[in-house]
């Protein structure tokens, strides 16, 4: 990983929203460098600012939410500095693009889906109304519609919700985007449509090579997308390091609790492992480990001192004060120690659950 | 007044350094840890039950309508504008000795189509009546009328309309007896209605009411449609609610705002209503006073003494438009949106 | 447990079920097409499709909210489709209760926890004053984790976790039988869903309950349910015991949702493929289908042809798990 170019890189990131007379700091100095080609997914809770954080990579945030501190280096510009629309020209939908959760809210009802995709093509790319057209078919055929070209003059609810989030990734990679943010793409999708998608999102990255960060709730889907995971809690990132890493040598307390707490891990009888509370209040100066509230392995020095960062292993770093050579040693949970075996036997050989035959 | 505007206005807009700064939050370094860090690498204690307490303040719905409301020093500024208006006009004739059908003054020559002065506030008019007592009397009588109208339609068209939105079968016959009322002028309903009637309070307020409550009804109707399918009222039909309960229970508290905010329409609405059948003819009668009745009487004196027509016109505009405000701005106040 | 299915006691029996809406003037959409099963009472039965599948739909007709176009439903031995006394009625009310996916949505906003909870109690004057009514009220919500002191809040001040454990508390209050949970942890965050699937599991033993638990996720089911029923398009392709269902699955829609669930282990997720499942059409010549029993207590939706191919896959999958024990 260390000889790989950097492509984005995010230096302790703060965002707060105005809310009415209060502010809500929803990012707390997150730093992020992402490398070329690979696929970074950000997982956590709704609230844990998953969402906030990359949208500052597109300068899409709400209107009452500003970056109030840190920069974001993309080939030699601070995105942190544009301001307007015109200086995100050039950046927003056509090097960095994002596709979104739901495709109806990007897709405009009363326009026919190949009008749409040309529209992008055009604003970024200076070319002929005919070539433009052939060049969206060809990437509608691309994402997988069949009969790309009868299908060019349909309108939106002519789709089906899985073929709507196909035409927005067509969108979203129709100006060759250097980094492709998918906010939650499936998380309205029913699971086989979700199989579909991510699917052709990995074939895509392969053939055009795009770098690809994730956002999800769904550590199934992480699992099966990312190079990289970033867990976020808070407005922090709270551990990150190689998918194989978070997953079979998590570090954080939090990363446990998330992990344990997936009914896929349940046996029939037992209680499951659950976190306790809900998630700190971002109104409010976290003092402290955010996560400490609802750990029952906290230390007390969660609750006065915030932890730095840890080194586990050069790509793999957590924020926990569990590290620190004077803290106890403590096991992680029992339900995710030799995870790999036990979800292998779960599932069965090559787990296809016991379906070999194709 | 401006520079409470100002001040408000710009807050919005306040610059990008001051951003993300709470008032009242004291900027300080990370808290020093007091004792001897090391000693802190042991086991918090933690309490399972101690999450699901909820540290918020306790919340009201009434408490929090009225805060937001008083929150506001325009709101505090208007209301007392519209009490001290309501108070006066219901005080004040009491203690003028004003009578519509007498003239006292009718022979004396010097006491008519005077100028507002100190001693004739609001002038004299044509038969040397003082135009402030007939101003307020009148406006007495046209506040009684709209809300007493007012309160009839709303009674009557929320508890029909809560029906209506809810009973399908109710619907097919209802939307048709819509049509037909609202296909009908009304002014020729309030002629019919005066000549039977003849004039007075109680007829005028039983014209004014007679066919309007059905509009009521249907605003209401459709309002309860657009919530009556939500998943909460499913629910409470698995509990076994009565249709009753759920009017009264999850149907009428969601929509007290825009209740609120049709009420503050329909007053000064019916205040114009008023005004208008009076101009007509058609409104309390020569025994009364009414705002409507007074424009009328002195619209011929537009030119010669202007101050006998736009004197109550402006209290006419200035009573419809307070109530409003204060009605929008208590409705707005009833959106638990606004609450924090 | 399959061979003693039969002394055991059905609770819930739905038969030949046919749900239909009407679409326009004259046009019908077919949301559930002849649907059969039934529930012993004491277990956890899942039914289990994606969107637009009928299983919310089916799960509806069992309170009574979508009236069955064909069949009938049983509730202990007596139909409860179609019309029914005012008596009958409030009774299926009293013993078959709802818990509702987005708890947002399910709760009054405007009305205290301690009248949400209390709604059912109102309505059928299960207490014998006010006093009897706060002890239940209480109790319920210490059964379900809250806080007596939580009564007077309002729906919105509480967190995702505690409005759904709101509403579970609002179901348990009635003493149901039956429960039909539609989807009760899909809208909350996935740190919580563990601790719903506790406390439903707990209070099924405590309260001896049953289930219909409704999902579109099977590796939820796994942990939960006893038996599933797989959906598709209204059509119900497989029923096994839960984990019969993911050892030899058999119907190839089952085996498509099973590829597509993505399991929390990067190996195995990197390795293996969905597998797309396209509904062969309705081939009029085909000889019909019916729910066949493929392995005791297993069924699946077949007819003669599809039987060979399906058996053939079952002696394939019997091979490997003997292998694999």
């Amino acid at each position: 990983m260390a000889e790989k170019n950097i492509i984005l890189s995010a230096k302790d990131i703060e965002v707060k929203f105005r809310v009415r007379k209060n502010y809500l700091t929803a990012i707390r100095n997150v730093s992020l460098d992402l490398y070329e080609g690979e696929t970074f997914a950000i997982v956590g809770e709704s609230g844990s600012g998953k969402s906030v954080f990359t949208k500052t990579f597109t300068g899409m945030l709400e209107s009452n939410g500003r970056v109030t501190n840190g920069s974001i280096m993309f080939h030699d510009v601070d995105l942190v500095q544009l301001k307007s629309d015109k200086d995100w020209e050039g950046i927003r939908g056509a090097k960095i693009s994002t596709v979104f959760q739901d495709p109806m809210t990007s897709l405009n009802p009363i326009k026919t889906i190949g009008s749409q995709i040309v529209e992008v093509i055009e604003k970024h790319q200076k070319i002929s109304k005919q070539e433009a057209k052939e060049q969206a078919i060809s990437m509608m055929a691309r994402v997988g519609i069949p009969n790309a070209a009868d299908r060019f003059d349909e309108y939106p609810f002519q789709y089906s919700g899985g073929m709507r989030q196909r035409i927005v990734i067509a969108i979203a990679l129709s100006c060759h985007p250097e980094i492709l943010i998918c906010d939650e793409p499936t998380t309205a999708l029913d699971v086989t449509i979700q199989a579909q998608i991510i699917k052709l999102i990995k074939d895509l990255q392969k053939e055009l090579g795009f770098t690809t960060i994730y956002i999800t709730h769904d550590l199934g889907v992480v699992a099966k997308v990312a190079d990289r995971v970033g867990v976020m809690y808070g407005g922090q990132i709270i551990e990150y390091g190689t998918v194989e890493e978070i997953f079979y040598d998590p570090k954080h307390p939090y990363t446990w609790a998330l992990l344990s707490s997936l009914p896929q891990l349940g046996v029939k009888g037992e209680d499951l492992y659950y976190i306790n509370g809900t998630p700190p209040s971002l109104f409010n100066r976290i003092i402290g480990d955010s996560f400490a509230p609802r750990n029952p392995h906290a230390l007390k020095i969660d609750f006065a001192k915030e932890p730095p960062f840890f080194r586990v292993s050069d790509t793999h770093y957590a924020k926990t004060w569990l590290l620190d050579p004077r803290a106890p040693s403590l096991e992680k949970p029992e339900v995710i120690q030799d995870l790999h075996e036990k979800i292998e036997k779960m599932t069965g050989k090559g787990g296809a659950f016991y379906v070999d035959e194709q | 007044m401006i520079n409470f505007l100002k001040k408000h206005m710009f807050d919005k807009y306040r610059l990008d350094k001051d951003f993300g700064k709470n008032p009242e939050e004291t900027v300080s370094p990370e808290e020093e840890v007091a004792v001897n860090e090391d000693e802190l690498f042991c086991q918090a204690e933690f309490d399972e039950k101690k999450s699901e307490i909820i540290a918020a303040p306790r919340y009201s719905y009434w408490k929090s309508v009225w805060k937001t409301f008083v929150g506001s020093k325009m709101n505090i500024a208007v209301s007392i504008l519209v009490i001290f208006i309501v108070a006066f006009s219901f005080i004040y004739p009491s203690f003028s000795n004003y009578d519509p059908m007498d003239a006292p003054y009718i022979n004396d020559a010097s006491r008519k189509y005077l100028a507002p002065s100190a001693e004739h506030i609001f002038g004299t008019d044509d038969i040397g009546n003082e135009v402030f007592d007939v101003v307020w009397e009148g406006a007495r009588n046209s506040l009684i009328v709209s809300l007493a109208a007012t309160a009839i339609d709303m009674i009557v068209g929320i508890i029909v309309g809560a029906i209506w939105g809810f009973s399908k079968k109710m619907d097919k016959w209802m939307i048709e007896i819509y049509n037909v009322i609202s296909n009908v002028p009304f002014l020729l309903i309030a002629m019919i209605l005066s000549y039977i009637l003849g004039n007075g309070f109680g007829p005028l307020i039983f014209t004014m009411t007679v066919t309007d409550w059905i509009f009521v009804a249907y605003f209401i109707r459709t309002q309860v449609m657009i919530i009556r399918d939500r998943e909460y009222n499913l629910a409470s039909k698995c509990l076994g609610t009565s249709t009753w309960t759920m009017v009264t229970k999850n149907i009428l508290p969601y929509l007290i705002s825009v209740i609120m905010t049709y009420i503050s329409r329909q007053v000064p609405a019916l205040i114009s209503y008023e005004v208008f059948l009076s101009y007509m003819g058609l409104g309390l009668g020569m025994q009364y006073a009414s705002l409507g009745r007074t424009i009328s009487n002195y619209t011929s004196y537009m030119r010669g003494y202007p101050h006998l027509f736009w004197i109550p016109v402006s209290i006419l505009a200035i009573i419809s438009i307070s109530l409003y405000i204060v009605g929008q701005k208590l409705a707005d106040a009833a959106d638990p949106r606004t609450h924090r | 447990m399959s061979t003693n299915n039969n002394e055991r006691e059905v609770i819930l029996s739905i038969r030949h079920v046919d749900i239909s809406f009407d679409i326009g003037k004259k046009k019908k959409f077919k949301a559930v097409k002849d649907a059969s099963f039934d529930i012993y009472r004491g277990e956890t039965f899942a039914l289990v499709g994606e969107s637009g599948s009928g299983k919310t739909t089916l799960g509806r007709a069992a309170i009574r909210i979508n009236p069955c176009s064909a069949g009938e439903i049983l509730f202990n031995g007596e139909r409860i489709s179609g019309k029914i006394s005012r008596k009958q009625d409030r009774n299926v009310i009293r013993n078959i209760q709802m818990i509702f996916q987005d708890p947002a949505a399910s709760l009054n906003e405007r009305a205290t926890i301690e009248y949400c909870i209390s709604e059912g109690l109102y309505n059928f004057h299960l207490y014998k004053d006010e006093e009897d009514r706060i002890a239940k009220v209480d109790k319920a919500l210490e059964d379900v984790g809250l806080l007596p002191e939580h009564k007077s809040r309002y729906p919105h001040e509480f967190s995702g976790g505690q409005r759904q454990r709101v509403g579970i508390a609002r179901a348990m209050i009635m003493e149901p039988q039956l429960i039909i949970a539609d989807e009760p942890i899909s809208a909350l965050d996935v740190s919580i869903r563990a601790q719903i699937l506790n406390l439903m599991n707990k209070l099924k033993k405590e309260k001896n309950l049953t289930y219909l638990f409704i999902a579109h996720d099977l590796s939820v089911v796994r942990f939960i349910a006893d038996r599933i029923a797989v959906i598709h398009l209204g059509k119900i392709v497989e029923i096994a015991e839960s984990e019969d269902l993911f050892r030899y699955p058999v119907h190839p829609y089952t085996i498509s949702l099973l590829s597509a669930v993505p399991m929390p282990d990067p190996i195995i997720e990197k390795q293996r493929d969905s597998i797309v499942y396209t509904k062969e059409e309705d081939d009029p010549e085909a000889s019909p289908r019916e729910m066949r029993e493929i392995r005791p207590g297993h069924f699946v939706y077949a007819n003669d042809e599809d039987m060979v191919a399906f058996e053939e896959r079952l002696k394939k999958l019997e091979l490997y798990n003997a292998e694999n024990q």
